[in-house]
Parts: C-alpha cells; sequence; structure tokens
C-alpha cells in the first residue's frame, strides 16, 4: 500500500477549506486572552487583595488541566446543566440548538487566557523596578505609568511567549473534533471516512497546521523586531 | 436534570482512575528518556552544524512544534508500520503503547534539542577555554566542566517540557489506550456519568501537574548545591 499524494491534495483542499474556523478557534480565544490575560498579570503584579489569590488559583488550575479535559468537561457541564437553568428562566433555547463551537471557543478562552496571563505576567516583571518609581516620581498615575512606561517595555518581551501562547491555542484547536466541531483537521479526515487512507489525511492536516504555525512565528518576529524600537539604543 | 453532578461519584471514580494512573506515569518516563536521549543527539547536530543533518533537524523541529500531537500521534501510528514494512519490518501488531512512546519521545526530542542547544551554548566559552589551558582534553572539558553547568541550565526548560509533556499525555486515549484519561472515558461510556469521570482526572492531572512542578524545583536546588557546591 503506497501513500497515495493525490488523495493527500484532495484532503488538503477539503481541509484548506476550513481554515477560518481553525484561525477563529486560535484569535479569538487570543485576542480576548490577551486583554483579560494582561489584566490578570496586573492584578496579580499589584496583589491586588483577595482577587489576586483567586486569579493565581485559576491560572494554576487551568494550567494543571489538559485542554482536552477543559474541553471535554465545558462539553459535558453545558449540555447537561443547559437545559435545567433555561426550563427555570423560561428561555426558549436547548442545549441542541447551541453551536458546538462556542463551547469549544469558550473552553479555549480559558486556557488561552491562563497563558497568555503568564506571559504578560513574565514580561511585566522583566521591567525594572526602577521604571515605576521614576515614573511616579514625575508625576504620572498608576493608570499612565502602566499605559505609557511600563507596557510599552513590557509587550516586547512578552511577544515570544506570546508567540508560543498562539501557537498552542492553534494546536488546541485541533482537539475540538473530540465534541464534533469540525475544523481544519476534522475536514481533511471527512474523505478519508470512505476510502481509509487516514495516513493521507492526517499528513494533509500537518502540512496546513505546519504552514499556518510558520507564517504565525514569522508574523511574530517581524512584530518583535518593530516592537523592540522602544527600548535600546535608538532612545539616545 | 438537577442531580446533574455528584461529588460523590468523583470520589467513587478515584480508585479506578488511580489505577491506570502508572500507565500515563510510565509514558511520561520513557517519552522523556527518549526525548532527552534523541534531543541531545538532535542538539549536537546542530551545534557542530554537521551539514545536511543539521537542515534536517531544523526542518524536524519546525514539524514537530508546528503541528498538533494529535496529528503526529496519527501519522506515526498509520505510517511507521507502512515505513517500516518498505525495509521488511512488520510492526504492526505491536502494541499501540510503542507508538504512543515513540510520538511522544519524538516530540518530546524537538522541544529538548532547543533546550539542550542553548544550555550548551549558554555555558561561556571562556569555561572550555580554562579546561584547555589546564591540560584537559576535549572530551575531559565537555563532560567535567561544560555539560554539569549545561545540565543546570537546562533543568527549568526540562521541568517546562515534562509539565507540557504530562498534558499531551492525556490525548494519548483518542487511540486506544487506557491511561487515566481513557479510563474516565470508559467510566462515562459504562455509567452516563460522564462529567464526573472527567472531572477526577482532571484532579488528579492537576496534582500530578504541582506535584511535577514541586519535584523539578526541588531537584534543581538539590544538583545546585552538588554541582556548583558552596564555593569551597
Amino acid at each position: 500500500m503506497g501513500f497515495d499524494l493525490n488523495f493527500m491534495f484532495v484532503a488538503m483542499k477539503e481541509s484548506i477549506k476550513y481554515i477560518p474556523v481553525t484561525l477563529l478557534l486560535a484569535f479569538v480565544p487570543f485576542g480576548v486572552g490577551l486583554v483579560l490575560g494582561t489584566f490578570i498579570a496586573l492584578a496579580r503584579l499589584y496583589n491586588v487583595k483577595v482577587l489576586g489569590k483567586l486569579l493565581q488559583i485559576y491560572v494554576v488550575v487551568i494550567k494543571g488541566i489538559p485542554v482536552i479535559l477543559q474541553i471535554l468537561i465545558a462539553y459535558y457541564v453545558i449540555i447537561q446543566a443547559f437545559d435545567g437553568v433555561a426550563e427555570n428562566l423560561h428561555w426558549a433555547l436547548r442545549s441542541k440548538d447551541i453551536d458546538l463551537i462556542y463551547i469549544a471557543l469558550m473552553a479555549l478562552l480559558f486556557f488561552g487566557t491562563a497563558s497568555i496571563s503568564e506571559a504578560m505576567r513574565g514580561a511585566l516583571n522583566s521591567v525594572d523596578k526602577g521604571q515605576y518609581e521614576a515614573s511616579y516620581s514625575v508625576g504620572m498615575t498608576t493608570t499612565m505609568t502602566i499605559r505609557r512606561i511600563i507596557l510599552p517595555q513590557a509587550l516586547p518581551v512578552a511577544v515570544p511567549a506570546l508567540c508560543s501562547s498562539l501557537i498552542g491555542l492553534v494546536k488546541g484547536s485541533s482537539l475540538v473534533f473530540m465534541i464534533s466541531v469540525t475544523d481544519l483537521m476534522n475536514a481533511a479526515l471527512i474523505p478519508a471516512n470512505t476510502n481509509y487512507k487516514y495516513l493521507e489525511a492526517y499528513v494533509a492536516a500537518a502540512i496546513v497546521y505546519w504552514v499556518i504555525n510558520s507564517i504565525i512565528e514569522r508574523l511574530f518576529y517581524t512584530l518583535e523586531k518593530r516592537f523592540s524600537v522602544y527600548r535600546g539604543e535608538s532612545a539616545l | 436534570m438537577g442531580d446533574f453532578f455528584d461529588f460523590k461519584l468523583v470520589i467513587a471514580y478515584f480508585p479506578g482512575l488511580l489505577s491506570r494512573l502508572h500507565i500515563t506515569l510510565l509514558l511520561v518516563l520513557l517519552a522523556t528518556l527518549v526525548g532527552i536521549v534523541f534531543g541531545t543527539m538532535i542538539a549536537f547536530i546542530r551545534i557542530y552544524k554537521i551539514p545536511f543533518a543539521n537542515q534536517m533537524a531544523t526542518v524536524y523541529i519546525s514539524f514537530m512544534r508546528g503541528t498538533p500531537i494529535l496529528v503526529q500521534l496519527f501519522i506515526i501510528y498509520y505510517g511507521l508500520p507502512r515505513i517500516l514494512l518498505n525495509v521488511g519490518v512488520d510492526i504492526n501488531r505491536w502494541d499501540k503503547m510503542f507508538f504512543v512512546i515513540m510520538t511522544y519521545g519524538l516530540n518530546m526530542a524537538a522541544f529538548m534539542a532547543e533546550t539542550i542547544r542553548a544550555a550548551i551554548l549558554s555555558v561561556p566559552i571562556g569555561q572550555s577555554e580554562a579546561a584547555y589551558s589546564v591540560g584537559m582534553t576535549r572530551i575531559q572539558a565537555f563532560f567535567r566542566i561544560v555539560a554539569p553547568q549545561a545540565v543546570l541550565a537546562a533543568l527549568p526548560s526540562l521541568g517546562i517540557n515534562m509539565v507540557g509533556l504530562l498534558q499531551d499525555s492525556s490525548i494519548a486515549f483518542s487511540l486506544g489506550i487506557i491511561d487515566v484519561m481513557g479510563k474516565a472515558k470508559v467510566i462515562g461510556a459504562s455509567t452516563y456519568h460522564t462529567l464526573e469521570g472527567y472531572t477526577g482526572a482532571a484532579i488528579i492531572f492537576l496534582v500530578l501537574c504541582i506535584l511535577l512542578e514541586k519535584g523539578c524545583s526541588i531537584v534543581e536546588r538539590k544538583l545546585q548545591s552538588v554541582i556548583i557546591g558552596d564555593g569551597r
């Protein structure tokens, strides 16, 4: 049994059609997670009472549980609990009407936020303490300090970690097939179900993922160069 | 559906889940070993920039880091027997565990290669020069001076990679391995209390993850005092 190259291209064509789904599953959690994650990182950095501790527990728990379990647990919680809640609130919506992609998005958002907040926290910690003191000493408020002084310095440091968070999300999005959402990988497998040429289908999916992640890596590399303008010799 | 989640069942399913814990641990340990062995080889190929092999290693690392482990798992499961069949070795009937360990090991190798490479390069060149100047051979200098320092530098990343591997190991059940995750799925299929089974598995993974992180930092501290000492 040789490797059917033609069928690989058939599967690849199918999977390319579903790239938007995978990108949606990766970029929406990334975008929302970037905002939430930054706030979590700031709350933990400033040791906000109670909230800081709670967020720390959240991050440890989410980082300790595999993504696949998070997706499955979110799925079963919603499938099993939603109808009861909806009945009590007299909603017409039932769990079978929910598009499963929203469940996948939610689970990936939880996962993405935790990993992004860790990336941001590391970057914020890398900014020298003297920078805070200096900006307070010229009369800036805390918000101004964070926005004008700290974040511009922290972002270039955070870029590599953010890049691996995003790639982690792209890779994690392949797991949504467990709750039967059709993404890039699932789409490649559909034509293989009739002729059992799974190897070709998986190789096709792998190539598409590889290309997507290589592009993301390139993009972030350029971004890092761009952001680094804010620091270094050019300021003098 | 008022009783959709029963915490008592989580506790009731716990012994069943723990009875498959050894599979998860075996998977993580063997894959780490395979990863360290292959990773070190790839790291040396990249450090010495061996022509052709260096380019192959770069592509390999990029592929392993750029594709989901799930895809790699199935490619190795379906692909490796076919490749080996061409050279006359039939591994179609081999245990699935072998393919899983190979996949995770090869995946880990890509991550470890970068870690080990960075760790070896992080040792200042002056250390080797000093070793040569007191008359050590290249091999002596590497094993006595460079390697201990590189091991220390690589440890934190090794810990992070192992935690990642532990988390990835939860996907092995899609190939039919009955590890903690697989057992949770079996429980779900036979009792319809899927959520309780998965919650139990989540707790086990969380505890394992925290223990692994703690363990790594303890080993790191211990090794630091053994290798570097207090200067006397």
